[in-house]
C-alpha cells in the first residue's frame, strides 16, 4: 500500500481538480450569449428569398455586414434604404451585405423587400433560431465582419445612416 | 519534534499512532499518565494514513481535506450558503424572463432595496454560483479524502488483530470485568467462547487468551455511505455537462407545433382543456368564483425524420407518442420529460375561412381558407383566382401613414388580396381583408377598400366577409386558440445516478446504525482474569453480552458492574 500512496495522492487531487475544475468553469462562464467584437459569429443555414440556401461560409473572406430586422419595427425598415445604397455603392468592392428577417411570413417580407427595392440577400430565419443564437435583444441588430470572420463591431438598435455605415465599411475594408 | 513511535512489544506503528497497532498498549503521553482512564477507542487507535513528520505541499493539501473539524465547517458554510438561496425566488422559477436587466427589476419592484442587494450580490442563482459549486466540490473532496485516510488503516488493523492484548488496553477499555477462574483455564475459556458463539460471535482463541467479536461489517457503513453520497454529487455535478441536462420552457398555442430546441424532437398542442369546479363542489366562501379542477395538453411528440436541417423544406415528421399531459402526469419519451407547468388564457387567431361575395346580388361564390401562418398565397373560389399580395398579421400605419405589421403575432390579421376571372377588368380587383371582427378593424377595412376603389383598384363588385359568424352563440368559419399551455421540458441523465448513490448512502447508513461492532478480550495473568469490551454503540448491549456469557461459565455478575466508563462520560 505504501508505495502507491503518493501515486493514489496525487491522482485523486488531480481528478478533484479536473472535475472540481470543469463544475466551477462551468458556473463562472454558462452567461447567455452575448456577441461583442472579437468574437466570431455563430454560423447558420438559412433560405433566402432567392430559394437558395444560404450559409455564413458562403460569406468568408469577404467583408460582410449581417443586419437582423423585421417589417415589425419601424428603425429596421427605415434603415433599410440606407443599407441598400451602402451596399450598391461597396458591393464592387467586395462587400457583402445579408439581411436576415425576424422569422416573419415569407409573404409579409416579400411585399416589403419588393417595396423598398432591396437587392442583396433576404434570408428568413424559422421559430427566432438564429436570433437566438446571436443573443439578439433589441432590433435592428447589425453586425459587422471582417473578411477573417471575426466580428468587428455590433450596432445595436437605433437607426444606422448612410455616413455612420460608410465609416464602418471602410474600417472593414481596412481590417 | 522526535516522537519514538516503537511500542515495547516491538512494533513499529507510524506518526499519530494512539494504541499500538499490534498489543494495544496506549502510547501518547498524556494518555500514560491516568492509568485508569477509558481509552479512546476511535479507529482502533491507528494513525490516519498520510501523518507525517515532515509534510509537502500536497501532503498539507491533503491533511486540510483530511481533516473532520475542516469537513464540519464546509458543511456549515455550505448549509449558510444554501439557506441564503431561499430568503427571495431564484432566477430559474422565472420562466418569463432571460435578461439580467429584466431579473434586477424583477427583485427591485418585488423587495426594493433588499432585493437589488440581494440579485447584485448574485444570490439570486446562488446554487449555480461558482462559490457554492466550490463549497460542494470541497465537500466531495473531503468525503474521499477523510475516508480513505481512515478506512485503508482501520481496515489493516481490525484484519490483522493480535488475540493477546496489553494488560492495560483491557482494563482500559469502556466494558470491563477482573476476576479468578480456579481449575482448568484453557477449559474454561473454550466454554465461554462457546457460548459467546451462540451469540453470534467470531470467537479466535489461543493460550490463555480470547478475543470474540461480532457485526464488524457496520464499522465499514460510514464508508459505503460516503461512497453513495460520492456518487451522488458526481452525479449532480455531471448535469453541468450539457447533454446531460435540460430545463427549458416552451408555449404552444392550440394546434401549434413547435421544435424543442436542439434536440430533433416536435411537441405539437393538439388540444388544451381547463375544467372548473361547479358551485356544487366548491365551499361556501368560494362559491361563484373559478377554480381550476383540472388542466390538460394534449401533446403529441413527433421525431424528425427527414428534411430535419434542410431550411428549403419543411422537416419530415414521424409521431413517437401521444399523450394528454396533466400535472404529475407527463409526457416521456426516452429521457425526454414534457411536464404541464402552466397555461395563459389566450385568444390567438389560427385561420379564417371568408367567403366571396358578389355585392350587387348578396350572393356567396363560395369560400377560402386564410391560415395566419404562412397562408397560402394562390387560392380558387368558383372560376375566380385569388392571389394574397400582402399579409399583416398585426395591422397598423407607420409614421408615413403606411400600412405595417406591428408584432409578429396575428393580433389583427390583415389580408390583401387580388381577385382575377371572368367578367372583370383584366387587372383584377383588390381587397383588403381583415379577419378581426372588432368595430375599429372593420372600419379600417371600410376606408382602405374606399380608396382602393378611388384609385381604380376595385369597383367594389366583391365583398369578402364571413358568413354566418356567430351559429348557436359559438364562432363560426374562424379557428382560434383560446389557451396557451406552457410546458416544462426536461432531460436529467443524472437522475439514475442521483437515485443509485442515495440507494448505495441509505445502505451504509443502516449498516452503520442498526448493526454494532462488539469485541470482547479475555487475558489470563497466572490465576488473574482480565476481561474488556468494545462495541462503538450500544454498550447495554455488550455488557448483558458479557454477563450473560460469564453466567452461562458460572460468574455471575450483574451487567451494570462491567460498566468501566466514569460518570464524567
Amino acid at each position: 500500500m505504501g508505495r502507491y500512496r503518493k501515486s493514489i495522492q496525487y491522482i485523486i487531487l488531480a481528478a478533484v481538480l479536473l472535475v472540481g475544475g470543469y463544475a466551477i468553469a462551468n458556473s463562472l462562464f454558462s452567461k447567455s450569449v452575448v456577441l461583442t467584437k472579437g468574437d466570431k459569429p455563430p454560423s447558420f443555414r438559412l433560405a433566402g428569398l432567392d430559394n437558395e440556401v444560404h450559409e455564413l461560409q458562403d460569406y468568408e473572406g469577404k467583408p460582410l455586414i449581417l443586419n437582423f430586422w423585421g417589417t415589425f419595427c419601424p428603425p429596421c425598415r427605415d434603415e433599410m434604404p440606407a443599407l441598400q445604397k451602402q451596399y450598391d455603392k461597396w458591393k464592387g468592392e467586395g462587400l457583402e451585405l445579408v439581411g436576415i428577417n425576424l422569422s416573419e411570413d415569407k409573404l409579409t417580407v416579400e411585399s416589403f423587400i419588393r417595396q423598398v427595392g432591396v437587392s442583396f440577400p433576404i434570408l428568413m430565419d424559422k421559430d427566432k433560431k438564429t436570433e437566438k443564437k446571436y443573443g439578439l435583444k433589441q432590433y435592428p441588430t447589425t453586425f459587422f465582419i471582417t473578411p477573417k470572420g471575426v466580428i468587428q463591431e455590433v450596432v445595436i438598435g437605433g437607426l444606422l445612416s448612410e455616413e455612420e455605415i460608410e465609416v464602418r465599411v471602410q474600417r472593414l475594408m481596412k481590417s | 519534534m522526535f516522537q519514538n513511535t516503537k511500542c515495547e512489544c516491538g512494533h513499529q506503528n507510524p506518526v499519530g499512532t494512539v494504541l499500538c497497532e499490534s498489543c494495544g498498549k496506549p502510547l501518547l503521553e498524556e494518555l500514560l499518565t491516568d492509568e485508569s482512564a477509558p481509552l479512546e477507542m476511535r479507529y482502533d487507535g491507528v494513525a490516519r494514513r498520510s501523518q507525517k513528520a515532515n509534510p509537502h505541499i500536497v501532503d498539507r493539501i491533503w491533511n486540510f481535506f483530511s481533516s473532520v473539524k475542516i469537513a464540519v465547517y464546509l458543511i456549515a458554510i455550505t448549509l449558510v450558503g444554501a439557506c441564503l438561496g431561499t430568503i427571495f425566488q431564484q432566477e430559474n422559477t422565472l420562466i418569463n424572463m432571460t435578461e439580467r436587466s429584466e431579473f434586477a427589476a424583477f427583485y427591485k419592484e418585488q423587495h426594493g432595496t433588499f432585493g437589488v442587494i440581494y440579485h447584485a450580490l448574485g444570490l439570486s442563482r446562488t446554487y449555480e454560483s461558482w462559490w457554492f459549486v466550490l463549497l460542494l466540490v470541497m465537500i466531495g473532496t473531503s468525503l474521499v479524502i477523510c475516508s480513505l485516510d481512515r478506512v485503508l488503516p482501520l481496515y489493516r488493523a481490525l484484519s490483522k488483530q493480535q488475540i493477546r492484548k496489553h494488560l492495560q488496553f483491557i482494563t482500559r477499555q469502556q466494558v470491563v470485568y477482573n476476576g479468578t477462574v480456579e481449575g482448568d483455564q484453557e477449559a474454561w475459556l473454550t466454554e465461554l467462547g462457546k457460548q459467546l458463539k451462540r451469540k453470534h460471535y467470531r470467537v479466535y482463541q489461543e493460550k490463555g487468551a480470547l478475543l470474540a467479536e461480532k457485526n464488524r461489517f457496520s464499522r465499514w457503513g460510514p464508508y459505503i455511505n460516503h461512497i453513495g453520497l460520492i456518487i451522488f454529487l458526481l452525479a449532480v455535478l455531471g448535469r453541468s455537462i450539457p447533454a446531460w441536462h435540460m430545463d427549458k420552457y416552451l408555449t404552444l398555442y392550440e394546434g401549434e407545433t413547435r421544435q424543442i430546441p436542439d434536440t430533433n424532437y416536435y411537441v405539437k398542442n393538439e388540444n388544451f382543456t381547463v375544467d372548473y369546479y361547479t358551485d356544487d363542489e366548491l365551499a361556501n366562501n368560494q362559491k361563484g368564483t373559478k377554480v381550476v379542477k383540472l388542466y390538460e395538453t394534449e401533446a403529441r411528440l413527433y421525431e424528425c425524420t427527414d428534411a430535419c436541417d434542410d431550411p428549403m423544406k419543411e422537416p419530415v415528421l414521424t409521431e413517437v407518442k401521444h399523450h394528454n399531459i396533466r400535472v404529475n402526469s407527463a409526457l416521456s419519451y426516452k429521457g425526454l420529460k414534457l411536464y404541464q407547468n402552466s397555461y395563459q388564457e389566450r385568444v390567438r387567431f389560427i385561420s379564417v375561412k371568408p367567403s366571396l361575395i358578389n355585392s350587387a346580388t348578396g350572393k356567396s361564390l363560395g369560400t377560402f381558407e386564410l391560415s395566419m401562418d404562412h397562408p397560402a398565397e394562390k387560392l380558387e373560389v368558383g372560376s375566380y383566382k385569388l392571389t394574397l399580395s400582402d399579409y399583416y398579421p398585426d395591422f397598423s400605419l407607420d409614421d408615413k401613414s403606411q400600412p405595417m405589421t406591428k408584432t409578429r403575432e396575428p393580433n389583427n390579421p390583415a389580408f390583401v388580396i387580388r381577385v382575377n376571372g371572368p367578367n372583370i377588368q383584366a387587372a383584377g380587383e383588390l381587397y383588403i381583408y381583415f379577419a378581426m371582427p372588432s368595430e375599429k378593424s372593420k372600419y379600417y377595412e371600410k376606408i382602405i377598400n374606399e380608396s382602393f376603389k378611388q384609385r381604380g383598384d376595385n369597383t367594389g363588385l366583391f365583398t369578402i366577409k364571413v358568413e354566418n359568424p356567430i351559429v348557436d352563440g359559438k364562432m363560426n368559419n374562424i379557428t382560434y386558440s383560446e389557451y396557451s399551455t406552457y410546458l416544462n421540458i426536461r432531460v436529467d441523465k443524472a437522475m439514475p445516478y442521483i437515485w443509485f448513490g442515495a440507494a448505495i448512502s441509505m445502505i451504509g447508513l443502516i449498516m452503520g446504525f442498526y448493526w454494532q461492532h462488539r469485541r470482547i478480550w479475555l487475558r489470563f495473568d497466572d490465576h488473574s482474569l482480565s476481561l474488556g469490551g468494545h462495541t462503538n454503540k450500544n454498550s447495554f448491549g455488550l455488557r448483558a453480552d458479557v454477563a450473560w456469557a460469564l453466567g452461562k461459565t458460572g460468574i455471575e455478575v450483574e451487567p451494570k458492574s462491567l460498566d468501566n466508563r466514569r460518570n464524567v462520560r
